[in-house]
């Protein structure tokens, strides 16, 4: 396979690689937010802060790679 | 899609209004192939007041011009508050004391009583990078966060102050004792030369994590907003009308709590990284 070709075929995937782990990962953080305010009802401000400031750390990962993509966006049929 | 892009333009273009216009991409073009808003600078040179040369050197410029318009506009607010300032408030004094308040009791569950020193370059941190990323959402603004040189001259800053803060703080043999991980015993010496680059190369990466996630969640959001701005006027371009729906305002809205959210993890990471060079009793590394 050429150059082109397999870049335009990584770059997506791994986009969307990236949003799989990110999801999952503040899937879980998120989940474990509502479970902790469900149990102290009155502790939900200082949960949901920090789980605001969790979820823009996991989510820096998948910014991580939308970076690179836009790299490689730019060399993707540029010859 | 840059055929689209140029007939959108040109549509814009030929219907133009002095009002605000939903162009996508206008006279600036793309840089890499990502669309994005046109700003004031292309507004003012569609309406003949900038000419060709002020043009080009305001669009190379126009994340400094934004920048500094930002921190113009703080300094004199703030400065003539000051200056006028009294016992009983008046309005806009009491907005900025409300403010800084706000930002020293959210320092001071963080860094505990060395909040009163640190506020001041936190709180502006914050307040500077809030304005510089909401003012992207405004028709005709160009939010300076999404280059990287203005994030990573930021993200620098914050490196060098929290160093600088070690150092002063530990002095220089503490300072380097804390970098190898505090040898006090036979095994923790021993494990000096593994801890000693590990910690130094975690510094590093500090202000590259800082820069490159500010930039790359802004210049997303802008992203994401100009490719909704294109699909609004596309979607009733059938009929050449010179406006388009307004399909970008749910993602405005988001804009602005991912924007707050981005200026409060920088701020707070920022903290976080001054109170690990800060002598602390119990060490967990």
């Amino acid at each position: 396979m050429e150059y082109q070709t397999m870049l335009a075929w990584a770059a997506p995937i791994a986009v969307g690689l990236a949003a799989i782990g990110s999801g999952l990962g503040i899937g879980r953080a998120v989940g474990s937010a509502m479970e902790a305010i469900g149990r102290q009802p009155e502790a939900a401000a200082k949960i949901q802060t920090a789980m605001i400031i969790g979820a823009a750390f996991i989510e820096a990962l998948t910014i991580y790679v939308f970076i690179v993509f836009i790299m490689l966006n730019g060399k993707i049929g540029a010859h | 899609m840059p055929v689209g892009l140029h007939y959108m333009s040109a549509l814009a273009a030929a219907h133009f209004t002095p009002l605000f216009l939903v162009a996508a991409g206008g006279g600036n073009g793309d840089h890499g192939g990502t669309p994005h808003l046109p700003s004031l600078v292309w507004i003012l040179h569609e309406l003949g007041i900038l000419p060709g040369g002020a043009y080009r050197w305001a669009t190379l410029w126009v994340d400094i011009v934004f920048a500094l318009l930002i921190a113009v506009f703080f300094t004199i607010v703030v400065t003539r508050v000051y200056r006028k300032r009294q016992l009983i408030p008046r309005p806009l004094q009491n907005f900025i004391e409300m403010l800084v308040e706000g930002m020293y009791n959210f320092l001071y569950t963080i860094l505990g009583k060395d909040a009163r020193k640190y506020t001041p370059f936190l709180g502006t941190l914050f307040f500077y990078i809030l304005a510089m990323n909401w003012i992207g959402l405004i028709p005709g603004g160009h939010s300076p966060s999404t280059s990287l040189n203005i994030t990573a001259s930021l993200a620098i800053m914050v490196f060098l102050y929290a160093q600088y803060t070690g150092v002063r703080r530990l002095g220089i043999l503490g300072y380097i004792d804390h970098m190898a991980g505090e040898p006090r015993g036979v095994i923790t010496w021993c494990m000096v030369p593994l801890l000693f680059p590990l910690h130094l190369i975690g510094e590093l990466a500090k202000p590259f994590s800082l820069a490159l996630r500010l930039f790359g969640n802004i210049t997303g959001e802008d992203v994401l907003i100009a490719v909704f701005v294109g699909l609004g006027i596309a979607c009733l371009s059938f009929m050449n009308s010179p406006v388009g729906l307004p399909l970008h305002l749910p993602f405005i809205f988001l804009g602005m709590l991912l924007s707050t959210i981005q200026a409060l993890v920088f701020t707070l990471l920022s903290t976080i990284y001054i109170l690990m060079m800060l002598p602390h009793e119990e060490h967990g590394h």
